[in-house]
């Protein structure tokens, strides 16, 4: 039988090239684009899936509970924590101790191997010797058994190793760090995956983390969140009771603070109990769903109208005695067998389109199918299901042709009672198309509105660098040799820029209840920071160098102000590690480190007006002369630090590659995409749809032409049933569509939804529609009368 | 909707081995008589006795069952499905009977060098004569031996030398057993059968019999 269906169908597809070419077209698009996004859907459940102990393993979080603080969650935590209150845990296996190398977050560390060509490198960690039992590593060269047992040895990432040593062998050569300290290579191992939560460039041990840093009580220090801590649970432990005890161990300290675990299946996805990536997630899912029933309602119609072509077929099979059940499974073999054809097309398609949409959204949005056989398994399911379900309806109505008008090649009228299935699947067609058109709107939109939105700082032509140094003595000099040059508008020194996040400390304010603290935080600035980043000033002044007593004094942000409940800040003490601070002035908000998360509270301080041994510095040039002022800069850091390495970078390298951003960016190229092909499957659908409805009313439109119509008067009759159904679906697809505007979790940066997203999304429909009816009317108007009539 | 009547008391009998051949002008009900003989369609009223049961209340998968193996089939049109070869087609009803794969070729091997068209087994319809379709389609009709053969104008879209082919077959088959009824235009192919059923208007009008007797004659 299976033989027989196949058979049938090829000689079909060779004889109806066409018909069929649109049929499996329309399905392997449909596949390809369902492939693509479930690749994206399971890419964003499978980081860290390289890890044996994948299911063990777990970062120790904080829950700040702190009604007023922002941002609750952390998973910078005290050192103190896992070197006294997890050891002796029963249920814990192993703990790992990190900590950057330098701040990743503002730059990185300089290596060499001679000390001149120094190339800054982010991302390097402190780790203790047990991220090897906990974490899965490929050594390339070395013992992972003791690579961190010995002080100042180095780990490194093949990539770093290469750059270091290009020819290879980098076991037991020396590594210089900043050109200050020496380290000796004990292993080097394959790179980390991109899809991976902790991904370290190259490993120093914890234990020279002392002499380096020169923090010498670290291990018992409950004040300084700036470790993170993963844990190997013993395997059947559950982390519950592992919360508990630390909770109770850390509340002398801080009872507002909750130590948990957080398993490493949500690190990526779910880190501190949000929605939003459910909901993107979610969405994408929903929408690579709807394009494959799309699809599928366009094979459904094709295939009845395709069926109205094998009368003959059915009225002979009938007549020799094949009953309704042998027929209704030759026609769904034949369904499966269309929908088998399309999904493998779907699946090769997706493939050769996976590094073209990488290479447009950028990194590694989309991994290769054939990598994930658990992926293939669902699409196997899924085209069963989809075949199985698209074919019920064409080989129901097949299978139930009377033989005798089959053999008389009448079209059989399908039997309607009020609300037909065609109009009802045509109604979904429209529906799906419109609410995907208008979604795919409303995140482009969303995505400029972010990209566009005023930062609140000038972040085009500020230049910055992290430079640490050994190095003392005033900064005066540098700053007038750099405004000598009429490129160079001012330079800034501070602990920490815009878009480089500061730690803080929990704060009691002026009027607050004395025992009501907030999270704020802290960074220290000279004189130049405002300016040089164009912040404004809502209140007060900034420093300056014409107040010799401003070292006692400090700005806030709008923010502070409002949590804080000050109606009139300037004046107003707040204590700082047990320093006494009086507000001079009020920075106006900006956006702090992610267009993404709400503002936090802010306090700057003045720093001394020399050297910073750890600065960010910042230099605001004229526009337009960001190649010359680049010289200018390196030219002169060069001669001010001549010992030390640093790279300048343009501040949009932050601004515009800030996680969140990215991910809308990402996620607005997919729904453009997306967007794209429900086009592309609607017309399709579309054609084929009115094809077979213009064929059966070819008759109609003769008669009515013999009688004297007007071909107008016909187009109307003809369009006017499609048009009154578009409307049906715009009540279905309109609020569907608002709904996902109100749950698009973008924060306090919604944009402003116009009523135009939603006319432009079905007007574009509405002309689809129209011009391929346009296009099947015209032709059902250009067939010669005779031709119609003698057909009977 | 105004109902028509195709057939009205239309009563006659065909007896086992006969070969009746069916007259009349267009929409005299031809059809309708040939699809209720056919199992293809029930009548409003009345009774079909088919080998002595009354099939005429049967549903449509037990007009299937019956049908199957049981009435062989030849159309004006030929009807042989586009999509299939010569040997497809014609190996059609034992697919239906569900018949092992060697047994059905072997007899749709032996059905076609009968019929003279075994070397075009391969072919598709539309690349033979239309005698030869008609043959093809014969054989279809033939394959499973059939009791009743049901001839709806089989030389109709056929020349002359093609349509007298087919009718020699057609008595060949008579012949050897089968029962025929045949819808025709040609008074000479009528003349050709043992008995003419004349209908005008659903109503059966002449029964012509001359040669039921030498027929029955020579039978005996």
């Amino acid at each position: 039988m299976i033989r027989h269906s196949l058979y049938i169908l090829l000689r079909r597809i060779t004889r109806d090239k066409v018909l069929y070419f649109i049929i499996l077209t329309n399905l392997a698009v449909g596949f390809a684009a369902f492939i693509v996004l479930s690749t994206f859907i399971s890419d964003q459940f499978n980081y860290d899936k390289q890890n044996t102990k994948y299911d063990r393993i777990y970062r120790l979080q904080l829950f700040m509970d702190q009604k007023e603080n922002t941002i609750k969650h952390t998973w910078s935590v005290t050192a103190a924590l896992s070197r006294k209150d997890l050891v002796d845990l029963p249920e814990i296996e192993k703990i790992a101790l990190i900590h950057d190398v330098g701040d990743n977050n503002k730059s990185g560390v300089f290596l060499s191997v001679d000390k001149k060509n120094q190339f800054l490198t982010r991302f390097g960690y402190f780790a203790d010797q047990s991220v090897f039992d906990i974490f899965t590593f490929r050594f390339i060269e070395g013992d992972q058994a003791n690579a961190l047992v010995h002080p100042f040895s180095i780990v490194l990432s093949k990539a770093v190793a290469d750059r270091l040593f290009p020819g290879g062998n980098a076991l037991g050569k020396q590594v210089y760090g900043e050109n200050k300290v020496v380290f000796n290579v004990t292993g080097v191992y394959e790179d980390i995956p991109v899809k991976t939560s902790w991904r370290p460039v190259f490993i120093l041990p914890m234990l020279s983390y002392k002499a380096i840093t020169g923090n010498q009580d670290y291990e018992s220090n409950y004040w300084s969140y700036a470790f993170y801590t993963y844990v190997l649970l013993k395997p059947n432990t559950g982390s519950a009771s592992v919360d508990t005890k630390i909770y109770n161990a850390l509340k002398d300290y801080r009872k507002e603070h909750h130590p948990y675990l957080r398993p490493m299946s949500k690190l990526y996805i779910d880190p501190y109990f949000e929605n939003s990536t459910y909901v993107i997630i979610g969405l994408i899912s929903f929408l690579s769903a709807l394009i494959l029933i799309l699809s599928s309602i366009n094979f459904i119609n094709l295939q009845t109208a395709n069926a109205t072509t094998r009368f003959r077929e059915i009225g002979i099979k009938k007549t020799l005695g094949f009953n309704k059940k042998r027929l209704w499974k030759q026609f769904m073999t034949e369904s499966v067998l269309l929908t088998f054809i399309a999904a493998i097309t779907g699946l090769f398609l997706a493939q050769l389109a996976i590094p073209a949409l990488n290479n447009m959204l950028g990194g590694e949005t989309f991994s290769r199918t054939f990598d994930n056989w658990k992926l293939l398994v669902v699409i196997f399911v899924v085209t069963l299901v989809t075949g199985l379900l698209s074919g019920l309806h064409p080989a129901y109505i097949i299978s139930s042709y009377n033989p005798v008008a089959a053999l008389k090649q009448k079209f059989i009228t399908e039997k309607t009672n009020g609300i037909s299935l065609k109009k009802t699947l045509v109604t979904i067609q429209f529906s799906i198309s419109i609410f995907m058109l208008i979604v795919g709107f409303i995140i482009y939109r969303q995505t400029q509105f972010m990209l566009k939105k005023d930062l609140g700082f000038n972040s085009e032509t500020v230049m910055f660098s992290n430079i640490v140094t050994d190095q003392k003595g005033s900064l005066e000099p540098l700053r007038q040799k750099l405004l000598q040059h009429p490129e160079i508008k001012n330079m800034s020194v501070s602990d920490y820029i815009p878009f480089i996040l500061p730690g803080g400390d929990d704060l009691n304010w002026e009027g607050g209840k004395p025992d009501e603290k907030v999270f704020v935080r802290i960074s220290n600035v000279n004189y130049d920071l405002v300016p040089t980043f164009g912040l404004k000033m809502l209140d007060g002044r900034n420093f300056s160098r014409e107040f010799p007593a401003d070292r006692n004094k400090c700005l806030i942000n709008e923010t502070a102000t409002k949590v804080f409940g000050w109606k009139d800040p300037v004046g107003r003490r707040i204590k700082v590690y047990n320093m006494d601070y009086e507000v001079i002035g009020v920075v106006k908000d900006y956006v702090v480190f992610s267009v993404y998360s709400p503002n936090e509270p802010h306090l700057y301080r003045l720093a001394k007006d020399s050297i910073m041994n750890n600065g960010v510095y910042a230099v605001n040039f004229v526009g337009g002369q960001e190649k010359n002022a680049m010289e200018i800069v390196k030219t002169e850091f060069q001669n001010f630090f001549p010992n030390d390495a640093f790279e300048f970078r343009n501040m949009q390298v932050l601004t515009q590659n800030e996680n969140a951003l990215r991910a809308w960016k990402g996620f607005s190229k997919i729904m453009t995409l997306t967007a794209i092909i429900t086009i592309i499957i609607s017309s399709i659908g579309l054609f084929g749809l009115i094809l077979f409805l213009t064929q059966r009313k070819m008759k109609e439109v003769g008669i009515r032409r013999v009688l004297g119509f007007s071909h107008s008067s016909l187009y109307m009759t003809l369009s006017s049933e499609f048009i009154r159904l578009i409307f049906i679906s715009v009540l279905l697809a309109w609020p569907a569509a608002y709904y996902v505007y109100r749950v698009l979790p973008a924060g306090a940066n919604k944009y402003d939804l116009q009523i135009w997203e939603f006319v432009f999304a079905t007007l574009l429909i509405l002309i689809v529609a129209v011009g391929t009816i346009s296009y099947q009317i015209i032709k059902a108007l250009c067939v010669r009368l005779v031709d119609i009539l003698k057909d009977e | 909707m105004v109902e028509t009547t195709a057939l009205h008391e239309v009563n006659f009998k065909v007896s086992k081995g006969e070969f009746v051949a069916i007259m009349g002008p267009s929409g005299c009900g031809k059809s309708t008589l040939i699809n209720i003989l056919g199992l293809l369609d029930n009548s409003d009223s009345g009774g079909y006795y088919f080998e002595g049961i009354d099939v005429s209340g049967f549903g449509e998968k037990e007009r299937t069952n019956l049908r199957k193996g049981n009435i062989g089939f030849i159309f004006q049109s030929f009807n042989l499905i586009d999509e299939l070869t010569i040997f497809e087609n014609v190996e059609l009803p034992l697919l239906a009977m569900k018949v092992p794969m060697l047994k059905r070729k072997a007899r749709v091997e032996e059905i076609l060098d009968q019929m003279r068209i075994g070397h075009r087994r391969s072919h598709f319809p539309r690349q033979l004569s239309g005698g030869q379709q008609q043959r093809a389609a014969i054989a279809r009709a033939l394959i499973t031996s059939p009791k009743l053969i049901l001839a709806d104008e089989p030389t109709g879209n056929l020349d002359s030398s093609n349509g007298e082919q087919v009718m020699q077959l057609l008595e060949e088959m008579n012949a050897s057993g089968t029962t025929i009824i045949m819808v025709t235009h040609s008074i000479n192919h009528a003349e050709r059968a043992h008995r003419i059923v004349n209908l005008f208007d659903g109503h059966l009008v002449i029964e012509r019999s001359e040669k039921v007797f030498e027929s029955i004659n020579r039978v005996v």
